[in-house]
């Protein structure tokens, strides 16, 4: 498929080719595309407002998977994607294949904005920055701290923090005493468990060479049956795939007593579990520091206002602007100024019975110590291991076993 | 039927002398030869630019590396064949597609007459009747699979509540394969029964009147009527529904899609059709020819199947069949 | 292809008896009916109240009060209006070209006398079998080469116009309209074309209607193709509701009012056409 950028014979919308001149006061409306929940609602309403000739025109995709499916098929394409695209760490690498497709975003006013490894990832080999960063996903411990107390378990945050310090093996053995006593189960579902788990890997699936051993990784495959183990024979996951209808319900019916927090999955729970009241965050995550998702915004090459939309993306990553969305959606800011800051630090969720949410985050931000190597099929294979781990939690139609070669013959279909 | 209006603005009002030679009668002659060719040009454009080409440009897509990113790549025969062929998808795929298909046309086929036959008494109001059960075919397929995959939800779904109050364990709509398949099939009936049972309701109201007569003076009651007068009449009739819903059938993409929130068709692919499959690997493995090799191969089920049809329609000794 | 009757006998009484039916019919219609509405009726319970309320033991019999929150929800979420524009503009032309061009088809077969034309129509009627969707791969790729991904022409194009509706529009007007109007016509000196503009046409209206009905339906619930070609920014409705299904967290009485409001367009046609539509399959009309 050749490139046939360059000629678009009369585009609507903007009174001629703003093109990538200097940004005039020429009207121009950008397109910014995101996923769940970016907290950004209110910031591009006062970026309007900062700035009379912006129109600014939010495409919120559904879930992360079908965003990229989006970005894929408009770079294959040439056209049709938003000016701003945010992509999501898990499948930046992928997206990183393909330098050409986005503007360069290296600018003297972002040096030394974000953690180093932040600004590694999205860099190219030549020095080319591909996306600025948004949020991370640094993890703690969610409870409903009602359910603990009727299991005779400590309900105070920091009593918790103490009680789940420890490896993996540890919360889980936690989660048999509590299952013992309680009628819900631990942990919502394996699927969710595991992305946990798989981050505090270095080197899972692909090794830097793009040689793909997720098959033969010991410590793959003794993850896989550890959270097997614990989430069936042991009982204690609620079998509620994430995501899934089922899902959402169980908080309702208070199916489960703990998950694994991302920050941006405060609002997420916020959302779910509305008019029940209990939701706690504790200080504390197994196996120590763990990171699951957090995003960047890229700029692809083909926009017409690739200037303007630098210009939008550059606002929206500074410091002071992510920790308004961490205010809105707890999103958690990646940037170095932003975790200093003192409305971070101070900021509290009264959801979660005024934790002080700002503060666990930054603790538990300061608990990575390295972030884990995603190849470009990284996407492909983990979403190939949650369908096998589905298969055993929420289906039943496999034992860990007969999944676990289905997922072997997935990954050989890769091709 | 309408009256000729004359030509408002007729330039020569004169009448013609049948034979003039000249410009116009050259013209006209063109008119006459040509305009048939110009009026039908239309379809076959269209129809060989954006229906036939692509169609046969999918095989020379399907011998390639084709990357939806990086476009063309080398020459490898039957390759992605052979990678789609000894997959477990393929064949979960294929047979998730018939089992789906079939479930969704016996029934159809049978609920549809009955309906029509319930419709084809002198009932009051019959524009009300027929009005309702077509209702559900102006529901778009996706608000149907959106509706429906929350009445068949696993733990907190409707059907399964109402299966616990009769004191039946719930069962895994979405986990399990046969019912992920019924409830796929459900969604397909429930939009397409009231249509069908329309045609075949005109189809029962063009039997001869008299057939039914000579059947009542052999002693046939009315069930019998049915089956030994009606249900003959109507087979060119469902013949005619099989076949326009095997070429539907076999291609369902959107109750399957719809059916979950990922749209990959289960985790272990209990409800994945074949077009769900494709879209899969083109779209979100950005495996164009692999995708292309899918499309092949199903189009070759799809003729294989409509000459199996073809094959038992003239089997079916029926004259009103030919066209 | 048969088609099903096209003249039928004027009000036949029933198949079996003249009498009104029994109770037993009215009960299997009306059993039908509440099959046929019922889905729609449970998402307006549901999308009148809040999602907690699926979860509870006692399923809501009554709606609630939640529904206009709720429609407003969805239309702030996903891009409502844009795709109810979208599909309304998408269908309209599609239905509008498909009109005119198979009744410009259709009267050429039916009526003019060219070479090839039996064989022509032939193909015609054997394309409806073959299943062009299955193309997809390489007119997403000519849609690209076009610079026309994402852009609401790639959903009109393909649609122009159908063999089914070439199909109908010969069908109806082999019969409708006499030969000697047309020869009426030309005779008056009008041309080819104007004669097909004051008598075919003219005389196409009942049927092109239908067509248009049809074709309107078919379109407006269309997914697979713009599913694929468009984005999220410049969706049809389905392709907007599918949005709605996988939002990161599945609120269901959103979802379903999603699944309502993007009915209703179709619902107030089938209240003011229903009618056509009805006598429309019963005259022959295929599924596409």
């Amino acid at each position: 498929m050749a490139a046939c950028g360059g000629d678009d014979g009369g585009e609507e919308g903007t009174g001629g080719a703003g093109g990538n001149g200097e940004v005039g006061a020429e009207p121009v409306t950008l397109s910014v595309a995101t996923f769940n929940e970016f907290g950004y609602e209110e910031l591009f309403t006062e970026y309007e407002s900062l700035h009379d000739n912006v129109t600014i025109e939010h495409v919120k995709a559904d879930t992360a998977d079908n965003a990229r499916d989006a970005l894929r098929n408009s770079l294959g394409a040439d056209s049709g994607a938003s000016d701003i695209e945010a992509v999501e760490v898990d499948w930046l690498v992928e997206f990183m294949q393909y330098p050409d497709k986005f503007a360069d975003l290296s600018d003297p006013s972002v040096d030394g904005r974000w953690q180093d490894w932040k600004v590694a990832a999205a860099t190219t080999e030549d020095g080319k920055l591909v996306g600025y960063g948004t949020d991370n996903g640094p993890e703690a411990i969610c409870y409903r701290a009602d359910l603990f107390e009727e299991a005779g378990l400590p309900s105070d945050r920091e009593e918790v923090a103490t009680l789940l310090e420890g490896d993996w093996q540890h919360y889980f053995d936690v989660g048999k005493d509590f299952v013992a006593s309680s009628d819900a189960a631990w942990f919502d579902s394996a699927n969710a468990t595991w992305q946990g788990m798989i981050n505090q890997v270095e080197v899972a699936y692909q090794d830097e060479a793009g040689e793909i051993i997720a098959t033969t990784n010991p410590e793959v495959r003794e993850l896989y049956d550890q959270v097997l183990t614990a989430s069936v024979d042991d009982e204690l996951s609620a079998g509620l795939g994430q995501w899934s209808p089922d899902w959402a319900n169980g908080f309702q019916e208070s199916s489960f007593a703990t998950m694994l927090c991302p920050g941006w999955m405060l609002g997420v729970v916020e959302g779910n579990a509305s008019g029940i009241e209990g939701w706690d965050v504790a200080n504390v995550f197994p196996g120590g520091g763990g990171n699951w998702g957090g995003s960047y915004l890229t700029v692809p090459a083909q926009g017409d206002h690739v200037a303007e939309a630098t210009a939008l993306a550059n606002w929206l990553t500074a410091p002071e602007q992510q920790v308004k969305a961490f205010e809105a959606k707890g999103t958690f800011p990646s940037q170095v100024e932003a975790l200093e800051s003192e409305e971070l630090l101070s900021s509290t969720n009264a959801f979660f019975n005024d934790a002080p949410t700002g503060e666990i985050f930054a603790e538990r931000a300061k608990a990575i110590t390295f972030q884990p190597y995603k190849g470009p099929d990284y996407f492909s294979i983990n979403t190939a291991l949650q369908d096998a781990l589905t298969r055993v939690d929420v289906d039943g139609t496999d034992d860990a076993q007969s999944s676990w070669d289905k997922f072997v013959s997935d990954v050989e279909a890769l091709g | 039927m309408t009256r000729l209006r004359p030509p408002v603005e007729h330039a020569d009002r004169l009448p013609r002398p049948p034979r003039r030679i000249g410009l116009g009668s050259r013209l006209s002659r063109w008119d006459v030869k040509l305009s048939p060719y110009l009026y039908i040009s239309p379809f076959f454009l269209l129809f060989f630019v954006t229906g036939l080409f692509p169609l046969v440009y999918t095989g020379w897509v399907a011998v390639h590396d084709w990357d939806l990113i990086m476009g063309q790549g080398e020459f490898v025969g039957t390759k992605n064949f052979v990678e789609v062929l000894t997959g477990r998808d393929f064949w979960t795929a294929l047979t998730n597609t018939f089992s789906i298909f079939l479930l969704s046309s016996v029934p159809q086929v049978f609920a549809a007459i009955v309906i029509a036959a319930a419709l084809d008494t002198n009932l009051r109001a019959k524009t009300f009747w027929r009005m309702g059960v077509l209702l559900p075919y102006v529901v778009a397929p996706v608000a149907v699979a959106l509706i429906f995959s929350n009445l068949f939800a696993d733990k907190f779904g409707l059907i399964n509540s109402a299966l616990g109050v009769l004191g039946i364990d719930p069962v895994g709509w979405h986990s399990q394969r046969l019912p992920s398949h019924l409830a796929i099939a459900t969604m397909v009936n429930f939009r397409w029964t009231g249509y069908n049972a329309l045609i075949f309701l005109a189809a029962m109201q063009a039997v001869p009147r008299d057939l039914y007569e000579q059947a009542a003076i052999d002693g046939a009651g009315r069930v019998r009527q049915f089956w030994s007068v009606t249900v003959p009449m109507l087979r060119p009739t469902i013949i005619f529904v099989v076949i326009t819903s095997t070429i539907g059938g076999l291609q369902i993409f959107d109750e399957a899609r719809m059916y979950d929130q990922f749209g990959r068709g289960g985790a272990d692919g209990q409800w994945q059709t074949l077009t769900v499959y494709l879209y899969e690997l083109g779209w979100t493995r950005s495996n164009f020819g692999r995708a292309s090799a899918v499309a092949v191969l199903l189009f070759l089920i799809i003729v294989l199947v409509g000459l199996l049809n073809f094959w038992i329609t003239r089997r079916i000794a029926s004259s009103e069949v030919k066209r | 292809m048969q088609v099903g009757a096209v003249e039928r006998p004027r009000r036949r009484s029933s198949g079996a008896g003249q009498g009104r039916p029994g109770k037993l019919v009215y009960g299997l219609l009306a059993a039908v009916l509440l099959g046929s509405m019922f889905p729609l009726w449970w998402s307006f319970l549901v999308a009148s109240h809040d999602s907690t309320v699926l979860s509870r033991q006692t399923f809501p019999i009554l709606p609630g009060g939640n529904f206009l929150q709720n429609a407003a929800t969805v239309i702030d979420t996903v891009e409502f209006w844009r795709a109810t524009r979208n599909s309304i503009v998408v269908s309209t032309v599609v239905s509008a070209s498909v009109v005119f061009f198979a009744t410009l088809a259709g009267y050429a077969f039916a009526k003019l006398r060219f070479r090839g034309s039996r064989p022509l129509l032939v193909f015609v009627i054997a394309t409806m079998a073959v299943p062009t969707q299955l193309g997809v791969v390489p007119l997403y790729q000519v849609m690209a080469k076009l610079g026309w991904t994402g852009e609401l022409v790639a959903v009109i194009v393909p649609g122009l116009v159908t063999a089914f509706g070439v199909f109908w529009m010969t069908q109806y007007l082999s019969q409708a309209v006499p030969d000697e109007l047309i020869e009426a016509a030309r005779v008056d000196g009008c041309s080819m074309l104007r004669t097909f503009w004051h008598v075919g046409l003219v005389a196409a209206r009942p049927a092109a209607a239908m067509l248009g009905l049809f074709t309107f339906v078919a379109t407006w619930t269309n997914f697979f193709w713009p599913f694929i070609i468009l984005g999220p920014q410049d969706p049809t409705l389905p392709v907007a509701l599918q949005q709605l299904q996988a939002a990161h967290w599945v609120d269901y009485s959103l979802v379903l009012a999603g699944a309502l409001l993007a009915t209703i367009p179709l619902l107030i046609l089938f209240v003011v056409a229903g009618r056509q539509l009805v006598s429309g399959i019963m005259q022959g009309a295929v599924k596409q």
